[in-house]
């Protein structure tokens, strides 16, 4: 497992978790939690153990999702094996590392381990000893399972897992995660540990905390016990394999554009690959919405179903493939061990603008989604340096902008297909550098006071990634996410259907009988409330160029942006036609006037209001929840989604209105 | 002299960890602790971070954080 991974393979929930019925059938077996430092290769020990059946599970009273599986049936009694966030230091700084601690102290109220299964890497004994001895302090029935067992060659060390055994005083049992190699003694040691319950006294536990002395204990333990050989003293010798490589990745001229390159690839693969997927997708939640407006009794339940409920799970679930490439594809970069070179390359530059080296993944996976990204943020350490990332996270150029951008941009440059592509190229580079701008100013004026800061990464050494492990982490990660982004999104997507499909009856076309309307009714958009709330709005839109109906549309990107589309086609009244909807749309928006002028809404300077508006504005309530749960309180999210959604607006408002002044319509 | 001055693939041996409480703690609790080898292996592009080889883990240091290293 790699230090860049544990971020989102958990994932936040936003209040107390109702224990699901999966969790309570599991409540029966024992408990036991698997640690480890970072790259020690947990996960991979995770999935040998538990025969790769892991899910993530939500705990009552946490904020972070861990995985959790049932060991396989043919290691004995079944026990609940809890995966824990990787433990750089125990002084504990980011909030993973505490919630890990917490547990392994005992301290935690939901997740309360029997015992526990220290992965120990053993090409870094001494690291991943001192922090087995933390946890044998506890004095719980305890097995280390010594990893990485076929990186020792290349190490060009050896080690007697008899005497590191006795050396420690801990069952120590060599497994191999990837093919599974000492699982089954594993089990069989640790079965042993939690029949004889007896607290036992162990070296480990012996050692003192802090870590100059430790370290020098622990040192004197192994060449005492003669457990460790190093065959080649001389330190650079070791692995010249990941030092040849780091000389061309990490090189002076070609470090960069190898760094690019593979962000250029990963884009490309987010964009392209998934465009056919992402069409397959939305092809077959419109079909399905058709196909339960003609099964379905006509009426307004059935609307609500197709048109709300469908809707809403279509516009979350078109980005699904998006975001499985992009968790697939950043999975295999972190098992490679190349995702904290990129760290490290963009490191300097980053923390010019008083971001980390690691901001960078999240900046990245903020072009996919904003939601994910704030959980890659987890990762940084300092919480000065994660506070500012997930800051600027809203204004990197996130997927669901595109079709809205594709929507202006084809009505402000019609029939010039590459001024178009230039023009978004222009706003996505652009995102990223007033992404930079506004780090750089936050860091320069609001938070002057230097607070803890270090980046000290580890850079393991290369390995390929295994396929089948990846492709359980990228289905955990995205099914996470689907849960996470999803249920806001259908929620609001339905509240939003009501409000644009009710309205007061008192304001209804008068019906042909004349009886008398509801207080309620069905309505047209036109009568509806969402119709009254964006004509109570017009003023404020004034500056922006526009009128109610676009208003509404803004105010329907809230669930999520590319709903503007969809939103605008309802209010400026297209009908399907054979030339698809966007074309449709796009004439109706270029005649659309003012109501009872002859004045357009569409024009130049009003479209590029409409594009900075939404380049800034904060248009996703599921992102102000997620920053919500991940900062733990409603300031940072709350002043957020002020912050840029007044920005877009001024800004907007600024641009149409200086346009105009210089004349352009 | 500081972390900073060393020649790259030389060894050399920490002498010393300081810079303020919290960073000093996390960098000791690294393994980089005094009397222990190490070796810058690695510079990167702008020279920061460097990449130094400690108790057979490559660890990427900002060149604020080397500077608080004393070696010999």
């Amino acid at each position: 497992m790699h230090s860049l991974e544990a971020a989102p393979t958990v994932s936040t929930t936003e209040t107390e978790q109702v224990l699901t019925p999966s969790f309570e059938s599991h409540s029966q077996l024992r408990t036991v939690c698997l640690t480890g430092a970072p790259n020690a290769g947990k996960t991979a020990l995770m999935n040998a153990l538990t025969g790769g059946s892991f899910h993530t599970a939500n705990y009552p009273g946490v904020t972070v999702t861990l995985s959790r599986g049932k060991s396989k049936s043919e290691f004995g009694s079944q026990l609940l094996l809890v995966d824990l966030p990787g433990v750089h230091s125990t002084s504990a700084v980011s909030p993973e590392e505490e919630l890990s601690c917490s547990i392994i102290e005992g301290r935690h109220n939901s997740v309360q381990p029997e015992a526990l299964i220290v992965a120990v890497d053993v090409t870094q004994l001494e690291r991943h000893l001192r922090f087995a001895s933390f946890v044998a302090r506890q004095h719980k029935p305890m097995v280390i399972a010594l990893t990485m067992m076929d990186l020792l060659p290349r190490a060009q060390q050896s080690v007697n897992v008899r005497k590191l055994e006795n050396a420690v005083g801990v069952p120590v049992v060599p497994v191999d995660g990837r093919t599974g190699w000492g699982a089954a003694d594993l089990m069989r040691a640790l079965h042993l540990e939690l029949k004889d319950a007896a607290p036992r006294h162990t070296s480990l536990a012996d050692l003192p905390d802090e870590p100059v002395s430790a370290y020098k204990t622990i040192r004197e333990l192994l060449s005492a016990s003669g457990a460790l050989k190093n065959n080649n003293q001389f330190l650079l010798a070791r692995d010249s394999f990941t030092a040849r490589i780091d000389r061309v990745v990490l090189d002076r001229y070609f470090g960069f554009p190898i760094f690019f390159a593979i962000l250029v690839g990963l884009f490309s693969s987010i964009f392209w690959v998934a465009r056919p997927f992402m069409d397959l997708i939305s092809w077959l939640f419109s079909q399905t919405g058709h196909l339960l407006l003609a099964v379905l009794p006509v009426g307004a339940f059935s609307r609500f179903l197709a048109e709300g409920v469908v809707g809403g799970v279509g516009a979350v679930a078109v980005f699904f493939p998006q975001i499985i490439i992009l968790f697939f594809l950043m999975t295999l970069l972190e098992d490679s061990g190349y995702l904290s070179r990129g760290a490290a390359l963009v490191d300097r530059p980053l923390a010019y603008l008083g971001l980390h080296g690691r901001s960078f993944v999240p900046m990245l996976s903020g072009f996919a989604c904003a939601i994910p990204a704030v959980l890659a943020a987890r990762t940084i350490p300092s919480k000065r340096e994660r506070l500012l990332t997930i800051w600027i996270l809203p204004l990197m150029s996130c997927s669901a902008r595109l079709p809205v951008y594709a929507l202006l941009l084809g009505a402000l440059l019609p029939g010039s297909a590459w001024k178009a592509g230039i023009a978004l190229g222009v706003i996505y580079v652009s995102s990223l550098l007033i992404g930079a701008l506004v780090a750089g100013l936050i860091s320069r004026l609001i938070l002057r006071k230097r607070t803890a800061s270090l980046l000290a990464m580890e850079m393991p050494v290369y390995r390929k990634p295994l396929v089948k492990p990846t492709l359980r982490i990228t289905w955990t990660r995205s099914s996470a996410y689907l849960k996470r982004a999803g249920t806001p999104i259908i929620v609001i997507s339905s509240c939003l259907w009501l409000l644009s499909n009710f309205g007061l009856g008192s304001r209804q076309p008068a019906s042909a009988e004349g009886t008398r309307a509801p207080l309620v009714a069905a309505s047209d958009l036109d009568h509806s409330f969402a119709a009254g709330l964006g004509q109570t709005l017009e003023p404020v839109l004034h500056p922006m160029g526009v009128d109610w109906r676009v208003g509404v549309g803004l105010i329907s990107a809230f669930a999520a942006r590319e709903v503007f589309v969809s939103t605008m086609a309802i209010v400026f009244h297209v009908s399907e036609s054979a030339d698809g909807q966007q074309g449709g749309l796009l004439d109706n928006m270029r005649t659309a006037t003012f109501s009872g002028t002859s004045k357009r809404i569409f024009t130049t300077s009003s479209i590029i209001g409409l594009i900075v508006f939404f380049f800034f504005s904060l248009q996703c309530l599921s992102t102000v929840s997620v920053v919500r749960s991940e900062t733990g309180s409603w300031k940072m999210a709350g002043l957020q989604l002020l912050f840029y959604t007044g920005l877009g607006y001024i800004l907007s408002s600024g641009v149409v209105t200086g346009l105009r002044f210089l004349g352009v319509a | 002299m500081s972390l900073l001055d060393a020649l790259q693939n030389e060894c050399y041996q920490v002498e010393d960890v300081a810079g303020p409480a919290d960073e000093r703690r996390r960098l000791l609790d690294l393994g980089v602790t005094p009397g222990e080898e190490l070796a810058v292996v690695q510079s990167v592009p702008f020279g920061d971070p460097l990449v130094v080889m400690i108790r057979g883990m490559r660890l990427a240091l900002r060149k604020r954080e080397a500077s608080w290293i004393s070696v010999r």
